[in-house]
């Protein structure tokens, strides 16, 4: 029986396609780009990577719902800044939003630079015979203007970036979606490759390879063992206590805590169906790229051998982060992509697989740059920005000064996290810390919703969903929420001395002055600018609290 | 100086009604203009058990009503979003699902009956004030909602028409779109648009000056962007993929006119405000949903715009 009707009006769209939310989160939490890079990093814990990786999918998942609860509550409203700004306040949500999805992304740039050189660059150089360029590359010795590798990255990672905002958001979809479809294919030609390699097969396939595209002297294997042990590679696969794994997972969250960014927010004159299907794609991902994880890593330990990952992993960092002056003996990042190509002698297989893997990076590095416009936009039609700043070029649709408000700064971040002043490289985990602190600020406005918006939320298609008598939303914000806050700690007072970003309560920890700075300075600049709009605005005839104020309906 | 706020596509909320008319006080503005899509989109059948039992799904969740409370509490719930409830019963609902016709007939009714309604409400609030209310129906409304409004005291029907705002400033109206996926009321094509917007704009004494209350947004300026659909009108690529929907000829009108202000709507997720030429174009967008009204205060000067800001009420 016909519950609902409805008549020809604009907007009235059908549901998307929970494949395609799927795609998008999927590719946020990204095995390959952020998935291998932190875990590469995380050579020295003592928590097994299998259950760390299914710990911190359980507590994300509660993420999953906070946002889709909230997309549901709001749907098409733009996500945190307004969500924050409507139940805490404006100055809370503008501080928050352009500080997690604006300045902190000016960090990213040197990561996914990083991410660009070791995945994208340095492979598919090597694969093609370009040893000097890709060693070059891989390492930080200087070059052409006296660059070094790891900045041109960067560099070349801002210019590609910034086409793919001149593109525009149709077309990086469309790029997105193909890069999932050629990304699973290599993914999938990497892990048959590990599955029927064998350990000496690749030991032989590494001594060879390595050689012969990077210049490492024979023996390799050997000396990265001997250098990952020094290092103290000791991350087990499986294993650890409940506290060790606990200690594990502010490090591996750079990784997964991200499917929100593949939320949908679109829908009109539906209601639960939608809530269901954000969960659905969110988690689908969410569950999808840690089991996923999970098979990659059992691949990579049958035949790679897990303790030799881990220790190529010890050798690399530990030398990058300068803990050591001994260079690694394999001299690019140990990428298991480039480890399961060793174990074809075919090139044409080798340069499918690198090439094909590469997609994983460029499906996913545009997304520095669209949230941060965004933010951008929002706070310029809020004129707590300049109305410039919102300008787009008529003739190419590029938001051209915006653009700029990200790239001249992420130049500077860059040269100071590649050229590592003041202990720039130290800052890796800031980049996760800064949202973290964004998205407590949204799981808060969710836990208290249905308390201070009552009628908002009455009339939403969540209220039917309570634990307990307590609202669904609130709950789950509750125990995402608490999970932020055990980060949070873990990241600023650092009292096992894991992570190197906070000042260590820990006698033998890091107080590390830039980070804490570097972070300082993002929030003091934030609220600056907020409150010197304000201001300005105020000198106008503007009250900025006025403007989100809600009007008396009676 | 003339103080506008302009808020559109309130879709039948009673909510963002109100607040529109308490706009003016709130943001002290001298004039309230209401872009088209007054009119809400959906009938939630509000199917009678027997006795005081009524069974009603909102947003896919079922509610019991068991006793009159409950169901003027559903009445409100369902008119703040937007919606029109319909007291029915499981014959009447068998027999609609045949007949598109009486469900027609049904929208007509109630959207007619709210529309009135809201004139009732502006006529007694807006009493013994001076504020000014222009309305101009947008593609979403039907032609016997513009009869309705002219019969209002104290709303002014615009649409089609050059409306003095004060002695700088004429405004010019329409709610017309061009074509959308779902052949809404108001709709034509782009060269029957230029015929309309040329109408108007021959008839402004200070075109340098006047305002454009233009339902639909220019094409191409930000302010249209709207995820692409296919061909089963379902968001392709989860509705990551935006594209221009806005008018062609109202984007030639504006950039040859060069008026001073273009207030938009039409495009719920298109919030925002650019510049065409010397043109600033905004549209506040839409979230009526959730009975928040959004707009935009917007301060003329003589030949210029003083300041602007887009709201969240």
């Amino acid at each position: 029986m016909s519950n609902l009707f409805v008549r020809k009006a604009t907007g009235l769209v059908r549901s998307w396609s929970v494949f395609d939310a799927f795609v998008y989160a999927f590719f946020s939490i990204n095995l390959i780009t952020l998935g291998l890079y932190s875990f590469s990093q995380m050579y020295y814990f003592g928590g097994g990577m299998v259950p760390a990786l299914i710990v911190s999918a359980v507590f994300i998942f509660f993420e999953v719902v906070v946002y889709a609860g909230l997309i549901a509550v709001m749907p098409r409203s733009g996500g945190d800044y307004v969500w924050q700004s409507r139940i805490l306040g404006g100055g809370i949500g503008f501080v928050l939003a352009v500080t997690g999805w604006w300045f902190i992304l000016w960090l990213w740039v040197p990561l996914y630079g990083d991410m660009f050189r070791h995945i994208v660059l340095v492979p598919i150089l090597g694969v093609l015979g370009a040893k000097d360029l890709a060693i070059w590359f891989a390492s930080n010795q200087s070059g052409f203007l006296g660059l070094n590798g790891a900045f041109t990255a960067s560099l070349l990672t801002l210019i590609i970036v910034s086409i793919f905002i001149a593109l525009g958001m149709k077309t990086y979809a469309r790029i997105q979606k193909y890069s999932f479809y050629g990304g699973m294919l290599g993914l999938f030609l990497v892990i048959v490759l590990l599955l029927t390699g064998s350990p000496d097969k690749f030991k032989d396939g590494l001594e060879k390879n390595a050689v012969s595209m990077f210049g490492a002297q024979s023996g390799v294997y050997d000396a990265t063992v001997a250098l990952g042990t020094n290092a103290g590679a000791s991350l087990p696969f499986t294993g650890g206590s409940v506290s060790l794994i606990f200690l594990t997972l502010p490090y591996l969250v750079f990784f997964n805590l991200w499917p929100n960014w593949g939320a949908t927010l679109y829908g009109e004159v539906r209601g639960a169906t939608d809530f269901k299907r954000n969960i659905s794609g969110m988690g689908w991902a969410l569950g999808a790229t840690t089991l996923l994880g999970i098979v990659l890593l059992y691949a990579i330990g049958k035949t790679v051998g897990w303790d030799f990952y881990v220790q190529a992993g010890g050798a690399w960092w530990n030398y990058a982060w300068g803990f050591s002056t001994d260079t690694p003996a394999l001299p690019v990042w140990p990428y298991p992509a480039l480890f399961a190509a060793f174990l074809t002698s075919s090139k044409i297989l080798q340069f499918l697989v690198v090439v094909l893997m590469s997609l994983w990076w460029f499906g996913w590095s545009g997304t520095v740059f669209l949230s941060s416009t965004r933010v951008i936009f929002a706070a310029a039609f809020d004129r707590l920005l300049p109305e410039k700043v919102a300008e787009v070029d008529e003739r190419t649709g590029t938001p051209i000064y915006a653009l700029l408000m990200m790239v001249v700064p992420s130049v500077v971040v860059a040269f100071l996290f590649n050229y590592n002043i003041a202990g720039f490289q130290s800052l890796t985990l800031c980049s996760t810390l800064v949202i973290a602190v964004t998205y407590l600020g949204t799981t808060i406005a969710a836990i208290i919703l249905p308390y201070r918006k009552p009628e908002l939320y009455k009339a939403s298609p969540i209220a039917q969903y309570n634990v307990l008598g307590i609202p669904l939303i609130t709950v789950a914000g509750v125990i995402f929420g608490g999970f932020l806050v055990f980060l949070l700690y873990q990241w600023i007072l650092d009292p096992n001395a894991l992570y190197g970003i906070g000042y260590s309560i820990n006698e033998n920890g890091y107080k590390n002055g830039t980070s804490l700075i570097y972070m300082g300075v993002n929030y003091l600049l934030a609220a600056a600018i907020y409150f010197g709009f304000k201001s300005a605005r105020k000198s106008q005839g503007i009250d900025i609290d006025k403007v989100h104020a809600e009007i008396p309906v009676e | 100086m003339t103080i506008l706020f302009f808020a559109t596509d309130i879709h039948g909320s009673d909510i963002c009604w109100s607040k529109f008319l308490n706009a003016g006080k709130f943001y002290d503005a001298d004039k309230l203009i209401l872009g088209g899509d007054m009119t809400g989109k959906a009938v939630v059948p509000f199917v009678h058990q027997g006795g005081n039992n009524y069974k009603v799904t909102l947003l896919e969740q079922e509610f019991q009503i068991t006793n009159d409370d409950e169901l003027a509490d559903m009445r409100k719930r369902v008119r703040s979003r937007g919606y029109y409830p319909y007291l029915t019963n499981p014959d009447e609902i068998t027999e609609l699902e045949k007949n598109p016709d009486r469900v027609h007939k049904i929208f007509h009714d109630e959207v007619l009956k709210v529309v009135q309604q809201w004139m009732d409400l502006a006529d007694k609030k807006l009493d013994g004030t001076d504020l000014k209310v222009y309305c101009s129906p947008g593609n979403d409304d039907m032609d016997e909602v513009d009869d309705i409004v002219r019969a209002s005291r104290r709303v002014l029907l615009v649409e089609g028409q050059v409306t003095p705002l004060d002695s700088h400033h004429e405004m010019i109206a329409s709610g017309w779109s061009n074509r959308t996926p779902w052949n809404t009321e108001r709709e034509e094509d782009e060269d029957q648009l230029k015929v309309r917007y040329e109408a108007m704009i021959s008839k402004l004494k200070d075109p340098h000056n006047a305002i454009f209350n233009i339902h639909v947004p220019p094409h191409k300026s930000g302010l249209d962007e709207a995820p692409e659909l296919d061909k089963d009108l379902r968001p392709v690529l989860a509705g990551q993929a935006l594209k221009p929907v806005g008018s062609t000829a109202l984007r030639q009108a504006i950039e040859r006119t060069q008026p001073l202000l273009g207030l938009h709507g039409h495009i719920h997720e298109g919030r925002g405000s650019t510049r065409i030429g010397k043109t600033l174009c905004i549209n506040p967008g839409s979230m009526y949903e959730q009975g928040t009204l959004l707009g935009a205060i917007v301060k003329l000067g003589k030949n210029k715009i003083e300041n602007y800001v887009l709201t969240s009420g």
